[in-house]
C-alpha cells in the first residue's frame, strides 16, 4: 500500500441520521435493496416508528432509520469465528460473502441485532457502508435516495458543518414577516 | 473565497450497464425525474435525476420498487380468454385472434342491450393514452360511462359553474402556512412532503388537519384530528368564523363574488351550535385553528382528494378567495390530483359538443359509486365491462358482484389479480416504464416519459389497445396514430391532444423531451382581471354525517387510505415494498383494544352491514377512540371489530359503553 493511498484511506465516513425530517416513507429501505439485491426478509436499514405517545401537550409521534453503528471495536468483527467479519480502515464494518458460513454468532453478538441472514444466499446481510459506492466517491444509496434528507452523508466533521450551513442559509433566508 | 461545497449530493451509480434513461416516475403525480440503468434490457439500477427540476435527485420508495414489477414471474404475457368464469383459461398466441374475439362479443352485447351496456374503468395505472383513447371509443360506440378514479369530481363543488382556475397554484411552497386538509402527503407524495419540510425550515406554518394522527400531522406546527367525512364542513365553519371576526378581505369578496352580499348573508345564517359533534372538534379549537390561519396569511389550503367526493368541496376554493389568498404571490388553493388540464379527445366526433363530456350521464364519480348507488341509478345497465388496473377490487367494486350476470368482462392488466380472475377474457399491458407517455404532475407541468425498456412478449399500451379494437369496427379514421410497423405512435397521439384544449394548445412533444426546462399549462391570462364567480353559499342546514341508527348498530367507523408504500394495485408484486406495511392491519385505538381483549398482532373480525373480513390488529394512536383505519379497502364505513369466538353482540355492548 502507497502512503498516499493509505491516507486516502484513513478519510472517516459518517451517515448522520436526523429523525426530525424523517418520515418513515422507507425509501431508504428499498434503496438499500435495490443497491445490494436483496430478497424479502433482511432489513439492513429499518425505519421504526416511535408513538404516537400521549404527551401533555397532544400526541407525539416520530420515525428513526436504524442501520448499523459501525462500532469502533465492533462485537461482531471479534465473535466472527471465520474473520468474514471484517472492520475498513476507514471505519465500515462489513462482512465478506466468501468467508463468511452463515453461522449467525455476529448477530448473537451485536448489541443492535444488526446482522441479519440473507434467506437467499445463506450468508450474513448487514449494512456495508455502500463501500463500493463510497470507494467510488458515491453517496450510500440511502442517503442519495432520502426524499426528505433525513439522511446525510460525508465525513464527521464535514456533516457538522453542513448543518451548520444549512441552519445559517435558513437564518439568512427567513422569510420576511 | 473558501471552496466549500456544502450540501453535495455525490450521485451515480456503481453498477454495469449499457444505457441510462433519463425519464420521470409515474407512480404518482409528483412527477420525479428518473435516471434507469439499463444491462441487456433489464434495468440494473435507478437513480434519481440530480438535474430535474422537480425532484432534484430525491425518489421515494414507490419510484424504486417499481422495478420489480417488470420482471415479476407472474406477468400476464399473452391474451387469454375463456367460455365460463369458472373455467380455466386458455392462452392465445396473438393479439388479433383475442381482439377478432372481443370485437365480436362486444358487439353481440350492444346488439342485445344497447350501446349503453359498455362501461369502461379506467385505471391511472392504464395510462392517460388508456384513458384518452377510452373516451373516444366510447363516443363512437354510443356510451357515456368510461370512469377514471381522478378525474370526474371537478363538476361536483358547484353545479352548473365552474371555478377558475381550476389548477393548483403554484408558488404553494412560497406561502407564509401550508393548510394540508385531509391530504396526508408525507404517505400520498413523500418527495413532496419533503419541499415542505424545507418551506418549515424557512419559517414558513405547516398546519395540518386530518382525520388520523398521519406522519403529515405529526411534522406540523398546527394540528387537529376530525372525524371522516367532516373535512368539508371545518371548512364552512372556519369560513363562518373568519367572517364573524372580520378576518376576510373584504375588497377581495366584493370584487371576485358575484352578489358578495347574499353570500355574506348565508354565512350569517348559519348555525354553527352542534357542528362540532359533525367535525369532531372542540368549538375552541375550531377558533384557534382559524386564528393561526388567519394570522399566517397568505396561506396556501392543500385539499386531499377525499374531500372532492363530499358536499360543500366548494368551500375551499371559496375561502382561498374570501381572504384574498388567490390573489397574492405563495397562497391559494390547491387540490391534490387535480394539475391535469381539461383534455378533450372527441371535439371531432360528430355528435360531441365543446365539452368535455361528462364523466357519466349519472354525475356519478367512480369512489361515490357505492353498491345503493348502482342499484338506484337506472341507467346503468352494465352487460360488458372493460376493467383496467384491480378496478373491480376498488372503485367498480359495486359492480363485483353483478359480474356473474354480465356477457363479458374483459381485463387489460399487468398481473393476475381479482379482476382478471372474474374475466372472461384478458389482454396484456404495458407498464408506464415500457411505454412512452405524457404526464402531468400536480404543479400543472406536462412532462414526457421516455420508455426505460421494451415491453415483454406481448404486452401493448392502451392506445395500442384502443387502436386495434377500434379498427375491427371501421374506425381506423379516428385512431390514425400509427407507427410503420403497426405499433401506436404516441408522440403523434399526444401532439393531437395538445392541440385540442386552449390550455396546452401549441404544445409538442419534442419540446418536452429537454427535462431541464419545465413547460407548465396556463390557467388563465394573468393580463386578464379575475373573473367573478359565484362562490359557495352556507347551507342552511348541515346533513348529519351519520345516522343514529347506524351509529348505535356499528358503533366505529372505518376508513381506509393509501400506505406509503403502496400506489396502486401493481404494488402487490413488489416484494420490496409489500413486506414493508401488512396491507391487512387494523388500527384500533389501545383503550378500545383493551376493553375488547385484542392484543398487537391478533386476528380480528372487522364487520360491516354487508360484508366482514379478518385483518391483523395494529394497536395504535394514530385513531382516535371511535374508528378504525386499515390500508384495506372496504365498501362499509360504519364497522364492530371483534376477536374469533367474541360475538357480535359482545362486541357491540362492549364499544357502546365505551364510546360513551
Amino acid at each position: 500500500m502507497s502512503p498516499s493511498s493509505e491516507k486516502k484511506q484513513l478519510r472517516q465516513n459518517a451517515l448522520l441520521v436526523d429523525a426530525t425530517r424523517c418520515i418513515g416513507c422507507h425509501s431508504c429501505e428499498v434503496a438499500c435493496k435495490l443497491e445490494h439485491d436483496l430478497p424479502e426478509g433482511p432489513r439492513i436499514i429499518k425505519i421504526i416508528q416511535i408513538g404516537p405517545v400521549e404527551t401533555g401537550d397532544g400526541l407525539w409521534m416520530n420515525f428513526m432509520a436504524v442501520t448499523c453503528f459501525h462500532c469502533d471495536r465492533p462485537a461482531c468483527v471479534i465473535a466472527c469465528p471465520t474473520g468474514a467479519m471484517k472492520k475498513r480502515p476507514d471505519g465500515l464494518v462489513y462482512s465478506d460473502a466468501e468467508l463468511c458460513i452463515g453461522c449467525q454468532t455476529c448477530a448473537v453478538a451485536c448489541p443492535f441485532g444488526v446482522p441479519q441472514l440473507n434467506p437467499e444466499t445463506g450468508k450474513i446481510a448487514k449494512c456495508d457502508g455502500c463501500k463500493e459506492r463510497v470507494d467510488q466517491r458515491l453517496w450510500p444509496a440511502c442517503a442519495l435516495k432520502c426524499p426528505t434528507g433525513s439522511l446525510h452523508f460525508g465525513t464527521p466533521s464535514g456533516v457538522v458543518h453542513d448543518r451548520r450551513m444549512e441552519r445559517a442559509v435558513r437564518i439568512v433566508h427567513t422569510f420576511p414577516k | 473565497m473558501i471552496s466549500y461545497e456544502p450540501l453535495k449530493r455525490l450521485a451515480g451509480t456503481r453498477k454495469d450497464h449499457d444505457r441510462s434513461v433519463r425519464t420521470v416516475c409515474q407512480e404518482c403525480t409528483v412527477g420525479c425525474g428518473l435516471l434507469a440503468y439499463v444491462k441487456d434490457e433489464r434495468i440494473v439500477d435507478i437513480q434519481g435525476d440530480e438535474a430535474h427540476p422537480v425532484s432534484r435527485g430525491r425518489l421515494c420508495a414507490k419510484g424504486m420498487a417499481f422495478v420489480q414489477g417488470l420482471t415479476h414471474p407472474d406477468r400476464i404475457t399473452l391474451p387469454a380468454t375463456r367460455n365460463r368464469l369458472q373455467g380455466p383459461f386458455e392462452a392465445m398466441d396473438n393479439w388479433e385472434k383475442g381482439l377478432d374475439l372481443l370485437a365480436e362479443r362486444l358487439r353481440r352485447t350492444k346488439d342485445r342491450h344497447g350501446p349503453e351496456s359498455l362501461v369502461v374503468g379506467c385505471d391511472p395505472e392504464a395510462g392517460l393514452d388508456f384513458f384518452l383513447a377510452a373516451l373516444r371509443f366510447a363516443k363512437l360506440w354510443g356510451t357515456p360511462h368510461v370512469y377514471h378514479p381522478l378525474s370526474g369530481s371537478k363538476d361536483q363543488m358547484l353545479p352548473g359553474e365552474r371555478i377558475d382556475p381550476w389548477a393548483p397554484c403554484p408558488n404553494w411552497l412560497d406561502s407564509r402556512c401550508i393548510f394540508l386538509m385531509e391530504a396526508d402527503l408525507a404517505t400520498t407524495h413523500p418527495v413532496a412532503f419533503g419541499w415542505v419540510l424545507d418551506a418549515q425550515r424557512r419559517e414558513t406554518k405547516v398546519c395540518a388537519v386530518d382525520t388520523r394522527h398521519t406522519t403529515t400531522l405529526s411534522k406540523a406546527d398546527m394540528h387537529a384530528v376530525i372525524q371522516p367525512e367532516g373535512g368539508n364542513v371545518l371548512g364552512l365553519a372556519i369560513m363562518k368564523l373568519l367572517l364573524d371576526e372580520g378576518l376576510c378581505f373584504d375588497e377581495s369578496i366584493s370584487n371576485r363574488f358575484v352578489k358578495s352580499n347574499e353570500w355574506r348573508e348565508s354565512f350569517n345564517k348559519m348555525v354553527i351550535d352542534g357542528i362540532e359533534r359533525k367535525i369532531g372538534m372542540l368549538p375552541e379549537n375550531i377558533q384557534s385553528l382559524t386564528r393561526f390561519l388567519a394570522d399566517n396569511s397568505p396561506v396556501t389550503i392543500v385539499t386531499g382528494k377525499r374531500l372532492a367526493f363530499y358536499p360543500y368541496y366548494g368551500i375551499w376554493s371559496t375561502m382561498a378567495r374570501a381572504m384574498g389568498w388567490t390573489d397574492t404571490h405563495g397562497g391559494g388553493w390547491y387540490p391534490l390530483e387535480s394539475g391535469q388540464p381539461r383534455l378533450n379527445p372527441t371535439s371531432d366526433i360528430p355528435g360531441s359538443d365543446d365539452e368535455l363530456p361528462d364523466v357519466s350521464k349519472t354525475g356519478v364519480a367512480p369512489y361515490q359509486l357505492t353498491a345503493d348507488c348502482v342499484a338506484t341509478v337506472g341507467e346503468m345497465e352494465p352487460k360488458a365491462l372493460i376493467c383496467t388496473g384491480n378496478c373491480l377490487n376498488d372503485f367498480f367494486s359495486p359492480f363485483q358482484p353483478r359480474v356473474k350476470d354480465m356477457d363479458l368482462v374483459t381485463y387489460f392488466g399487468t398481473y393476475p389479480n381479482l379482476t382478471c380472475k372474474l374475466a372472461h377474457m384478458f389482454f396484456p399491458a404495458a407498464v408506464w416504464a415500457e411505454r412512452d407517455g405524457l404526464c402531468f404532475t400536480n404543479d400543472r407541468a406536462i412532462q414526457w416519459g421516455c420508455r426505460i425498456v421494451l415491453p415483454s412478449d406481448a404486452c401493448r399500451s392502451g392506445l395500442g389497445f384502443w387502436i386495434r379494437l377500434a379498427q375491427r369496427f371501421g374506425w381506423e379514421e379516428y385512431f390514425p396514430w400509427k407507427k410503420e410497423n403497426g405499433l401506436a405512435d404516441h408522440t403523434a397521439f399526444y401532439n393531437w391532444i395538445f392541440d385540442q384544449s386552449p390550455e396546452t394548445s401549441g404544445c409538442r412533444v419534442d419540446q418536452l423531451r429537454d427535462a431541464s426546462q419545465l413547460v407548465c399549462w396556463p390557467v388563465q391570462d394573468k393580463t386578464e382581471a379575475p373573473k367573478q364567480i359565484t362562490p359557495m353559499h352556507a347551507p342552511s342546514e348541515i346533513e348529519p354525517t351519520i345516522r343514529p341508527d347506524e351509529a348505535d348498530r356499528f358503533p366505529l367507523q372505518f376508513q381506509a387510505t393509501r400506505i406509503i408504500s403502496h400506489a396502486g394495485d401493481a404494488s402487490h408484486w413488489w416484494p420490496w415494498t409489500r413486506e414493508l406495511e401488512a396491507e391487512n392491519g387494523v388500527q384500533i385505538h389501545p383503550e378500545v383494544a383493551r376493553a375488547l381483549a385484542i392484543e398487537n398482532g391478533d386476528t380480528v373480525i372487522v364487520a360491516g352491514a354487508g360484508e366482514a373480513w379478518e385483518g391483523r390488529a395494529w394497536i395504535s394512536r394514530m385513531v382516535d377512540k371511535g374508528m378504525v383505519w386499515s390500508p384495506r379497502r372496504f365498501r362499509e364505513n360504519r364497522v364492530l371489530v371483534y376477536k374469533p369466538g367474541q360475538t357480535r353482540d359482545q362486541s357491540r355492548d362492549i364499544l357502546k359503553e365505551i364510546l360513551q
